[in-house]
């Protein structure tokens, strides 16, 4: 029997009893449901389409909603202006939430009014009625003293924004994008690995594994296994990117960068190598322990090699995603599986270095199948008590 | 037939094989024997490549064991174990599989098997619903599916009860009389005398006595001779210091002598001590065997058996 069947045997196994398990399953709908419900609650429950409402409480000074309109502009939200005739509606309206504030100022003028509140006024609006009010008194002021209304509107205009690098939507989106796809890596490969952990632990600790190894190689079981959990975690994956992208289409609530066609593939590439990479080591340190509070233990180093390099690229790759820590960590292959992606999701990666990359995390999971399947071999039979790096390797090498 | 030619091994200072050969026939059932430690477990995780012995070989119809050959090979480690969340049928299937048959026959066999150990009903069932019992024949199950032509056994008769034990013995004998060669380790001596033809003693990782109950039996230099004379209270014995009795109760003695003993002599000096209503000359039992076998190998009358 050829060994790429004994593997593809495991692999099965894993997909058949881990899939159908109601565990899998109900965490993946759950996952779903918050991923698509997150788009479509706010938009569907409250119906908060993000403008601003302002009352206003008439009489009102004439001007005060073309003032209120015109400053509210540089905030980038659309101002809706109700009207009430007497202040007992306005409250009403302030309590069912249906404006933020009212502004009440005397129509000829004669004084700064009030803007009422529920409990406070926020930031924007203080500022929009502010701007608006004053204007509008010292409009009228000077027009007393004779200057010319066109005149004052000129000497209103504040300056133009001139930026040097202008941040647009498309940016924001891409770095929004580009940090979604960094977490659901590291989440991906964390859940999927010590899945791999905790299978090689259990089958250790039912004794399973030495009927198994009776005909299946030690290193072909592990990669059975690491397979088998990967092609679920693939799975999952494309699961939620369907689920988050679709919602996003469909609600209009997060524009997709330009780069999305490319960084999807890319996700789920470095995702496959970066689980295989931690899985396969995870893997193998399992087997040095008995049981499963043991197996968190050992697997410290590679956890701990995981959060440094999933914050490494959270913050010295966003940083500056062409700087010296961001190209050293694209070729180191703990780190590659978190940095690459980012960097391509922001447009700041060369193609060669994707490539090369690729083929040195290539490499480094080999080494790690070549050097874990002989410490599983080792470890994996051992029963009585934690086993030793060391003493696995020897023990496999007799 | 199944070689194992020259094993050691060694675990640290411990050595748990010191150069063990011995053979296991086709059709025949060898027990393996001998006391904890003594090398039994890592002898047969040699068979399947799960330990690597430092020196020697394991050999099947002559040509040194790779994976290929394991795919025939039926194995029972002593610690039991399968997947315990995974359905009867499904787990059978998938380890008959992985000795080589397609998803279809492996399956059929897992239905036959199961019908076989009274567990058809079961097939559905994870393994961890079942009784203690029932998980025991589901081991013996994934042993035997894929039809193998070398059974290991590792304590196949620990923790089984009388109806177990009975399953057991009727599947090692009809195994064995289909032509497949059973090697199974137990320390059960009278049922391995009852189930085996063949026996292999290991002590301290040495082949200390290998072959035929019976030859072996016969090859011992010792019998045992069970006299019982009429109202003499075993004073006629008084004097013969050399002998060395076994058990002495009444008018009852039974005694260790070699082989060569005059019976006549002590028959005559029975006769003289009053009736004798009882006086049988046997060769050791396997159990008696055993025990002289790993008591201490360097004078053991088995050792030159060994090789």
């Amino acid at each position: 029997m050829p060994r790429w069947r004994s593997i593809l045997l495991v692999a099965r196994r894993e997909v058949l009893e881990r899939g159908r398990s109601r565990g899998f399953i109900l965490s993946m709908l759950f996952t779903t449901a918050i991923i698509v419900g997150s788009f479509l609650v706010p938009t569907l429950l409250f119906e908060d389409d993000g403008d601003l409402d302002i009352g206003v409480l008439r009489p009102a000074p004439a001007g005060l909603e073309v003032a209120l309109t015109a400053f509210a502009a540089p905030f980038g939200t659309p101002l809706e202006i109700t009207t009430f005739d007497d202040r007992a509606a306005a409250e009403a309206a302030l309590e069912a939430d249906e404006v933020e504030a009212v502004v009440a100022v005397p129509a000829d003028l004669s004084g700064a009014g009030t803007l009422i509140v529920k409990e406070e006024a926020g930031d924007a609006v203080r500022a929009i009625v502010g701007a608006a009010v004053v204007g509008l008194r010292q409009a009228a002021l000077l027009e007393q003293a004779g200057v010319d209304p066109a005149d004052y509107a000129a000497v209103s205009t504040p300056p133009a924004v001139d930026a040097l690098d202008p941040q647009t939507e498309t940016d924001r989106s891409q770095f929004l994008f580009a940090n979604i796809g960094v977490v659901l890596i590291f989440v991906g490969i964390f859940s999927f690995g010590f899945t791999v952990l905790t299978g090689v632990v259990e089958e250790k600790q039912s004794r399973v594994v030495e009927v198994v190894l009776s005909t299946v190689r030690p290193r072909d079981l592990l990669m059975g296994k690491v397979l088998g959990i990967g092609i679920l975690g693939l799975v999952q994956l494309a699961m939620f990117v369907v689920a988050g992208v679709g919602s996003a289409l469909i609600t209009d609530r997060f524009e997709l960068p330009p780069t999305a066609p490319s960084a999807i593939p890319l996700i789920a590439l470095w995702f496959m190598l970066g689980y295989t990479l931690y899985s396969t080591a995870l893997g193998f340190l399992g087997a040095l322990a008995t049981r499963i509070e043991e197996a968190s233990n050992a697997s410290t180093p590679v956890t701990t090699v995981a959060i440094v390099s999933y914050l490494i690229g959270l913050f010295a790759v966003t940083d500056d995603p062409t700087g010296i820590v961001a190209r050293v960590a694209t070729f180191v292959p703990p780190s590659a599986p978190m940095v690459v992606p980012l960097r391509a999701a922001l447009g700041a990666i060369e193609p060669w270095e994707v490539v090369v990359s690729i083929a040195i995390t290539l490499v480094a999971i080999y080494g790690l199948f070549v050097v874990g399947g002989r410490v599983y071999s080792g470890a994996v039979l051992q029963t009585a008590g934690r086993m030793k790096l060391r003493d696995a390797w020897r023990s496999a090498g007799e | 037939m199944l070689e194992i030619d020259d094993l050691t091994k060694r675990y640290g200072p411990v050595v748990a094989l010191d150069g063990a050969s011995f053979i296991a026939q086709p059709g025949r059932i060898v027990g393996f024997l001998g006391p904890n430690g003594a090398g039994k477990t890592t002898t047969m995780r040699c068979v399947f490549g799960l330990v690597r012995p430092e020196r020697g070989e394991v050999r099947w119809r002559g040509s040194v064991v790779d994976r290929e050959a394991r795919l025939r090979f039926g194995y029972m480690p002593e610690q039991r174990g399968l997947y315990p969340r995974m359905r009867v049928r499904e787990q059978l299937s998938y380890f008959a599989q992985q000795h080589g048959l397609s998803g279809r026959d492996a399956d059929a066999a897992a239905t036959r098997w199961l019908e076989r150990m009274g567990l058809g009903d079961r097939w559905k069932s994870k393994l961890e619903e079942l009784s203690h019992g029932n998980q025991q024949r589901v081991q013996l199950t994934a042993a035997l599916a894929h039809d193998p032509e070398l059974l290991v056994l590792d304590e196949p008769f620990s923790g089984l009860d009388p109806l177990g034990t009975t399953t057991m013995t009727a599947v090692l004998r009809e195994r064995a009389a289909a032509g497949v060669a059973v090697l199974f380790s137990s320390h059960q001596l009278d049922l391995v005398e009852d189930v085996c033809e063949d026996v292999v003693i290991i002590a301290r990782g040495r082949i200390v006595a290998a072959g035929e109950i019976d030859a072996l039996k016969r090859a011992s230099g010792r019998r045992h001779l069970d006299v019982e004379v009429a109202g003499s209270g075993g004073t006629w014995l008084d004097g013969r210091d050399h002998l060395t009795v076994l058990d002495r109760s009444g008018d009852r003695i039974r005694l260790l002598v070699d082989a060569t003993v005059d019976l006549d002599e002590l028959l005559a000096a029975a006769r003289r001590g009053g009736e004798v209503r009882r006086f049988s000359f046997e060769p050791p039992k396997l159990s008696e065997l055993f025990m002289e076998a790993v008591a201490d190998p360097t004078t053991s009358p088995f050792e030159t058996e060994a090789a």
